[in-house]
C-alpha cells in the first residue's frame, strides 16, 4: 500500500568523465560539450557537463528499483535546470536523488516528485514521474 | 548559422526506423550502471510476462535522437550549439528487444528568447504494427554560433 508522503530512499550516483564517454557511445549522443572542455567552454559552460539524459537515466534507477519493474514507469519528465559539471579527475561529481509520493490516483498509479542535487544545487527541476507502485501487478 | 525563428512550426519529419537489439539494451543499461536482469536476461523477462528483454525507460532517447538529428541537420546548426532544456516521456509499454520502431518527429513550436531559439519537439514512437510505444516531448535551446563570449 502506497500513501502520499511515502519516500523513496535517497540514492547517490557518482559520475566521472569515463561514465560520460561510455554514455555518449551507448546513447549515440556525441555532442562534444559532454567530452571536450574546449567546446564546452566555447559554448559558455564552465567545462564538460553530463548529458541531461544521463542524469535522468540515473534518477530513473531510483524509480524503477522502487517500483520493482522498469515497465512500471509510465511517465517521466524533468527540466535540466543547472548543468552538471564533471571535472576531469578520479572522483568526478556526485548526484543525490530522492523522491516522495505526492499523488495516489483512483486508477492506482502514483505520482512521484523528485529532488536531484549536486551539493546544494538542484540540477533537475519539475522532475516528476507517474509509476505503477510496488505490488500493483 | 542562426536559426530562422520564422521556421514553420508544425513541420513533420519523415519517420525514422530504429531496430532494438538485446546487445544495445545491455550496453545502454551498463552505461547507466543499472544491473536489472530484465535488461539482460530473456528468461527473467519472460518470467515477468515480457516477450523479450526490455529497455530502461530513458532508452527511448535513442530513437528520439534520430528525430533530433533530422531537425538539427535541417536547421543547419551543430549539437555544440544545442542545450537540452527539458524532456518528457509517456510510455504506453516498455521498449523491448526485437522492436522495429518508427519515430515521427514534429517541430511543434519555434520561439526566440534572449537571442536564442527554443524549439518544442514531439516524437511519436510506434511499433511496426502502428502500436504506440512512447510519446517523447522536449525543448531544445539553440544558441547562436557567435555567442561563445556570452
Amino acid at each position: 500500500m502506497v500513501d502520499v508522503g511515502d519516500t523513496l530512499t535517497e540514492r547517490q550516483y557518482q559520475l566521472t568523465r569515463a561514465d560520460l564517454v561510455r554514455y555518449a557511445g551507448a546513447s549515440g549522443d556525441a555532442n562534444p560539450i559532454h567530452w571536450s572542455d574546449r567546446v564546452a567552454v566555447a559554448a559558455g559552460l564552465p567545462g564538460v557537463i553530463a548529458h541531461g539524459m544521463l542524469t535522468m537515466a540515473l534518477v530513473g534507477r531510483l524509480l524503477t528499483e522502487w517500483a520493482g519493474d522498469p515497465g512500471a514507469l509510465v511517465e517521466y519528465r524533468a527540466r535540466f535546470s543547472h548543468p552538471v559539471v564533471v571535472p576531469d579527475d578520479d572522483d568526478g561529481v556526485t548526484l543525490s536523488a530522492a523522491g516522495v509520493v505526492t499523488e495516489v490516483r483512483d486508477d492506482g498509479l502514483v505520482g512521484v516528485d523528485l529532488t536531484v542535487t549536486v551539493g546544494a544545487e538542484k540540477v533537475l527541476t519539475q522532475a516528476r514521474a507517474v509509476v505503477r507502485p510496488p505490488g500493483a501487478r | 548559422m542562426a536559426v530562422d525563428p520564422s521556421l514553420a512550426a508544425g513541420r513533420v519529419y519523415p519517420p525514422q526506423a530504429y531496430e532494438v537489439s538485446r546487445e544495445k539494451i545491455r550496453e545502454f543499461a551498463d552505461a547507466i550502471g543499472d544491473a536489472d536482469p530484465l535488461y539482460r536476461d530473456p528468461k527473467a523477462a519472460t518470467e515477468r510476462g515480457y516477450l523479450d528483454v526490455i529497455a530502461p525507460p530513458t532508452f527511448a532517447m535513442l530513437p528520439v535522437l534520430r528525430g533530433f538529428d533530422q531537425l538539427v541537420a535541417e536547421l543547419g546548426v551543430t549539437y555544440a550549439q544545442v542545450i537540452h532544456v527539458n524532456q518528457r516521456f509517456v510510455h504506453a509499454r516498455p521498449i523491448r528487444a526485437g522492436d522495429q520502431l518508427l519515430t515521427t518527429t514534429t517541430l511543434e513550436s519555434v520561439r526566440s528568447a534572449a537571442g536564442n531559439v527554443l524549439l518544442g519537439i514531439r516524437c511519436e514512437i510506434a511499433a511496426e504494427s502502428g502500436e504506440p510505444v512512447c510519446e517523447a516531448t522536449a525543448t531544445l535551446l539553440v544558441r547562436p554560433v557567435d555567442a561563445s563570449d556570452g
